[in-house]
Parts: C-alpha cells; structure tokens; sequence
C-alpha cells in the first residue's frame, strides 16, 4: 500500500513538473531603484509583463539602496532564498564573486537570447568579467556630469557659438570660469555635494584618471608611487573651490541640487540620474535653460568615473534554476536591453550598443552630448573594498572629505586615506 | 509539610520554564554560535572554514577597532556620568514642585524617551541644518560661521552625546525621583532642627540615600552606552565614519558591508567581553562606596 501510495505521489509530482515546463514561468527580481529610475523600471516591467502574459512574469520586489541590498543578496542567495535576477552594480562584483553570491553567466545562456559581447562597450562588457567567466550582463552606463545654467554662463561668456559652454578645459580656464561667474553675480560657481563621500569618489576617480593615475595599481595596492601626488593634487584642486566660496562647504546632496536649481550655483557636478529632475522641472516652467555636458578635461586627458546598472543571477545554494527558468531569466535580460532607450529618459546611457547609436537616442538632450563620456569611463577597481558603499567610500568620507573642507591638510588627509586602505587588504 | 515544599518546588519550575527555554534558545545558543563562528573566516551567512585564533591575532593588530574602542569610550565618558548628574538634578528640582506642576514638568523631561531613535535623529537634523537650522545662531555666534555639527570631525561624538543626554535622560529622572519620594520627610525635618543648612542636607542626607538608585543608573547607561549604535549609524548618514566609529557600528560594517561574518562575531566576543569587565568593575567600585 505504502509503495502504491509512494509510486501514485512521484508519478504526480512528474505530471506537474511537466505540464509546469509549458504553463507560465515566474520570475522573481529583486532591484534597488528609486526615485525617477523606479519609475521606469516599474514602467518597463509593466511592459514586459503585457508582452509575455502567457510566458513569463515578472514579480518585482524594490530594496534599500547600498548596503541592505547587497547584504541581503548575499545572505539569501546562501541560503537558496534569493530570486531569479536581480540589479547588481558592476562596482560591487568582486565582493559578490568572493563570497559565492553570484552564478556564472554562460555562452550558451547568452546564445539562447541572441546575446554576446559584441552587443555592448568593450570595456563595459569586461567589467562584469572575472577570471575569464562572465557574472552579469551591463545593463547602462551611469556617470556624473556638468549641469550647467545657460543664462549664467552665456552673462559670463563661456558659451561657445554652438551654443555649447567653452573655455571650461583645463585647472586654469576653469577657475577662471569660475570667477568669471562669481564676478556675473552668481553666490557659486559650481555647486557640488562637499559633505558626501559618494559624490566626492565620484568627482575624483575620473579627475585621478584624467592625470593617468590609478586608485590601486596592478598589485592590488592604493595610491603607490605618484599616484599618491596625483590624488593630492585633485584634493588640493577641490578644496581650493571650497576655501574660496567658489564652492559651498559642508553641503549634502539634496542641498546642492538645491543650490543649482535656485539659481544661487552657475554649474553644478552629480550624477546623470538627475537628469528627469531638471527635465521635469523645467517642463513645468520652473527651471531656466540649463545643459548639462561631460566633465571637462581637468589635466592632460579626458575621464569621468563610472559605474554601470547590471544584471546577475544570484547562486542560490541548493536551488538549481531549471533550464526553463533559466531560459526566462536570460529572455528577462535580453529584453530589458533591447528596450532600454526609456531607461534612457532616466539619463543613463544604454549599454547595449544597438539602443546607444539609434538615431532616437542620438536625438534624446542633454544626453546625446554626455553620451561621449562613455568612450573615455574609468571603472572602480576590481576590489572587494571599492564599489558602491563599500571601504573606498567610507576611506573618502574619512579622510578627503575633511580635506576639502579644510578641516585636514590635504597631502596628509590622503597619505591615511593610503595608508587605511593598504592596511584592509587581504 | 514537606509534600507542600516539593510541589511548590515543581510549581515554581513550571512557572520559569518557558523563559529558560526561550533564554536559552534565544541567547545562550546564538552565543555560543557566535563563538564558534569567531573562529572561522565564513562570510555573514554560509559555510567557512576553521582558521582557529587567526580572527583574534587579526583583530589585536587592527588599528581601525583599537579607534573604535576608543571612539566608543570616548562616547562613554561623554555621555554616562554627564546623563546621571543631569537626571540627579532635574529630579531634586521636579520633587520640590507639587500637584499638577509636578507632573507637568516631569511629563515634558519625559517626553523626548518615548520618541523612537528615527524621530530624534531627524528633529535634530533639521535644528542643526546649515541653512535653516535653529541651531545655527547660536553656532553661528561661537564658530563664527554656519557649522554642520555632524560633518565636523571634532564635533560630530559631543554633539550625538548631547543628543543622547536628551533623548534618555527622562528615564533617569523617574528613577531618581522614585528614590527621593523614598526618603523621609521627617529625617530632613529633624535635619532643619538641628540647623542642617540646604547643601549640608543634601550632602549628609540625600546623597546617602539616593545612592544605591545612582548606582542602578550608572550602571544601566553605561551598558546601553557601551552598546551605542543607532544615533551614531543615523546622523553620520554618509558622511564621516572614522570619528564615529564605535564598536557596534564596526561590527555592523565587518558583517553587513564586507561580508566577513567571522570576523564580526570576532569583535562581538569582544564587545561581550569589554561589557561584563566594565560592569563587574563598576559594580565592585560603586559597592566598595556604598559599603563606607
């Protein structure tokens, strides 16, 4: 009776898994969107879920931003409770692969939905490789720019015939600008976040690299060798905007915005995702023209930081994904690429190459003139300290941070801050 | 008589049952867990492997946690006899009013504990802001300038520490008022016979009295002291980590931003360790006064 009843259940059981493979597949996706980049992708997921309401679903869920989702991405997916896919900074990918969070991304996985490397930036599909297997798939291309106040600079002459701003390249020009502005009646010249160590990191990986130093050479060691006095002369550069009154000091983000979209800041540096603020506010008629371009080219070539929104499969222990679930994931990814201009509209810019050179993202504004920041991006280091709320962070906030606002000698400041960080490695 | 003995033996076993078993499966095991994972280089959830005292020897020749054992005294001793003399104070004071004044006042001292941590934390944000904060003119007048207290390296532990005064210091005041209700009215009568003055009867009399209350006091805020985290992790809020690194927070970032489990139940048993030392001392010290 008991192996009747025993044989009843597996056959069943396989019934149901079969007649599974062809019902419809759920998707579990976890992301850390907000603001105007949550609303489109609740947007895009809406999509997504109207075009494929007999084959897949996608359920998403929203998490805390920093250091609750990448906590939470490791301890679930240790335990086989993670989701299917989720967004993952490519910045924060050593710590991932180090501690087992994330599965490997296979060829045959990428062929099944028609993707490769070939469809995106070289360097943007080699950052979410490590030794040789690939964890993610890039999803844009996010960076910090220069919004700029059109009247302001044009009363001050830096707009060139374009229509574009000029006379901004270079340590001189650009201090010069700047009192060109304060001289135009403006409180700031530049408005930046001074008291945050996100935005900080920001402005000075790309200005580092702009100087052709590094964060962390090829050794794993930060700051060797004269990449110490390069990052000492991106501090100085800062703070001196600060000790000026070029620069407000002490300032969070929220209050730097604040500053640029009053009118009390000419310029102002932060990252592209504030795009649909600007946008949204200037189309109801409460904003002056404004702009926004690639940073300028501070020392001898150009850089910015960047980092980029990817996707990855977490590795959940125990829980093999079946082939059709896979299947869908993959199907998932290879969508949101394809469909990624409305991501776009969120001012980042589209990984996949196919959505970066059509002629509708080439006519999308302000982003088809930052667009070219891309070719010249600078990555975090491929560390399990740098990335998106990670010790680099915490190390800029301890010591640059006071150094630009004059609370540290600047040479010192980062002499610990080199020091800090050598001593965490492993 | 001896049949009632053993029942109520059993009955009082019965009775403590259920908060044995949930002690021992809410705290003692998760201790010893902890123990055992300060011993291994696992990630914050997952296997690892058994690397025996390396955590510890690492954890000796760590800069960063002698700064936060450091920042986290530094707390201390801003924060627990200041909250206890404050208390003291505001107790004798409100014990001298009477009827509806009395709780009046003692109701608004008490008002700020009921608030949760989330609240404190942004009320006091706003106040202290650079552009709109109350706070500004009187900082204004000392500093010269508008200064953003929880950015400013030597400020941010003095500034929590009086936010913390604040917040907690309503608790203190019900204890030491309880004590003082306690004290006789006719000893101090007596007292003011015999030409006591005012500060002599405090001295002789109150404090005396008052004493065994000060040491559950003390005692009580320098655990919760020892153990701070929540206003420090809020109002740093990105900004600077080293000043405020105390030693839950150091924790908070071993487990939760690098990932090393291991090592963060490492610092736990420290933090374990540093409490019931410094409790075990306090206590002998404030028993050894109260003894005189």
């Amino acid at each position: 009776m008991k192996k009747f009843i025993k044989i009843a259940l597996l056959t069943t059981t396989a019934a149901m898994l079969s007649f599974g493979a062809q019902a419809k597949e759920t998707v579990v996706w976890w992301d850390f969107l907000s603001g105007g980049d949550g609303v489109r992708m609740k947007a895009l997921i809406e999509k997504f879920n109207a075009e494929h309401a007999d084959t897949i679903e996608i359920q998403p869920t929203t998490l805390e931003w920093g250091v609750p989702f990448y906590s939470k991405a490791q301890t679930s997916a240790a335990i086989g409770e993670g989701p299917d896919v989720m967004t993952y900074h490519l910045s924060r990918m050593p710590l991932g692969i180090s501690t087992g969070t994330l599965a490997e991304i296979t060829a045959d996985d990428l062929a099944g939905v028609g993707l490769s490397g070939d469809n995106f930036a070289a360097s943007n599909w080699q950052a979410a490789q490590a030794d040789g297997k690939q964890y993610a798939v890039p999803f844009d291309i996010h960076s910090v720019i220069l919004y700029y106040n059109k009247d302001k600079l044009a009363e001050a002459g830096l707009i060139g015939d374009n229509g574009l701003p000029t006379g901004l390249d270079g340590v001189d020009n650009f201090n010069a600008a700047l009192e060109k502005l304060q001289a135009a009646g403006t409180q700031y010249g530049v408005s930046i976040h001074s008291a945050a160590a996100d935005s900080q990191w920001r402005i000075f990986l790309g200005l580092l690299a702009q100087q052709g130093g590094e964060f962390m050479d090829a050794n794993g060691e930060f700051l060797s060798g004269d990449n110490l006095d390069k990052a000492v002369n991106v501090t100085e550069l800062v703070a001196s905007w600060v000790a000026n009154g070029q620069a407000p000091e002490q300032t969070d983000y929220a209050a730097s915005i604040a500053l640029f979209t009053s009118g009390e800041a000419a310029m102002h540096i932060n990252g592209v995702w504030e795009v649909p603020t600007m946008t949204d506010l200037h189309a109801k008629g409460e904003l002056f023209e404004w702009g926004a371009i690639q940073l300028p080219t501070f020392y001898d070539k150009p850089g910015t930081w960047a980092d980029s929104h990817s996707f990855v499969i977490p590795n959940n222990v125990g829980k093999e994904q079946t082939a059709e679930k896979r299947k869908a994931v993959m199907e998932v990814i290879a969508w949101m690429n394809k469909n990624s201009i409305s991501w776009a509209n969120a001012g980042h810019i589209p990984a996949y190459t196919a959505v970066r050179e059509s002629e509708e993202f080439k006519n999308m504004q302000p982003n088809a003139v930052y667009s070219t920041l891309a070719d010249t991006a600078v990555f975090d280091p491929q560390s399990k300290l740098a990335g998106v709320a990670s010790p680099v962070y915490d190390a800029v906030g301890n010591y640059m941070v006071p150094a630009i606002n004059g609370e540290m000698e600047a040479r010192q400041a980062i002499e610990e801050m080199r020091d800090d960080l050598n001593d965490q490695r492993d | 008589m001896i049949r009632s003995r053993r029942s109520e033996i059993t009955w009082a076993l019965i009775l403590v049952a259920p908060f044995v078993a949930a002690y021992l499966v809410l705290f003692i095991w998760p201790t010893i867990q902890m123990v055992l994972l300060s011993f291994t280089d696992a990630p914050l959830i997952g296997p690892g492997n058994w690397i025996g005292l390396d955590n510890y020897f690492e954890m000796f020749e760590d800069r960063r946690f002698k700064t936060a054992v450091v920042n986290t005294g530094y707390f201390v001793l801003l924060t627990v006899i200041p909250n206890t003399l404050v208390g003291l104070l505001i107790a004798i004071g409100v014990n001298r009013l009477k009827g509806w004044q009395q709780s009046l006042v003692l109701a608004l001292f008490f008002l700020p504990y009921i608030l949760p941590v989330s609240v404190v934390y942004l009320m006091w944000n706003w106040m202290f802001d650079t552009q709109f904060g109350i706070m500004q003119g009187p900082l204004t007048m000392i500093f010269g300038k508008p200064t953003h207290v929880f950015r400013t390296t030597w400020l941010f532990m003095p500034a929590v520490a009086l936010v913390t005064i604040w917040w907690t210091c309503g608790f203190n005041i019900l204890l030491f008022l309880a004590g003082l209700r306690s004290i006789s009215p006719e000893i101090y009568e007596a007292a003011s016979l015999d030409n006591a003055g005012r500060f002599k009867q405090f001295f002789r009399i109150t404090w005396p009295l008052i004493w065994p209350v000060t040491a559950l006091v003390l005692t009580i805020q320098l655990i919760l002291q020892l153990k701070i985290f929540d206003q420090v992790y809020l109002f740093v809020q990105g900004g600077r980590a080293d000043p405020s690194m105390v030693l839950v927070q150091y924790i908070y970032n071993q487990a939760f931003q690098k990932s090393e489990g291991g090592y963060a139940a490492t610092i736990s048993v420290a933090l374990f360790v540093i409490i019931i030392t410094v409790s075990v001392l306090q206590y002998t010290a404030l028993r050894a006064r109260g003894a005189k």
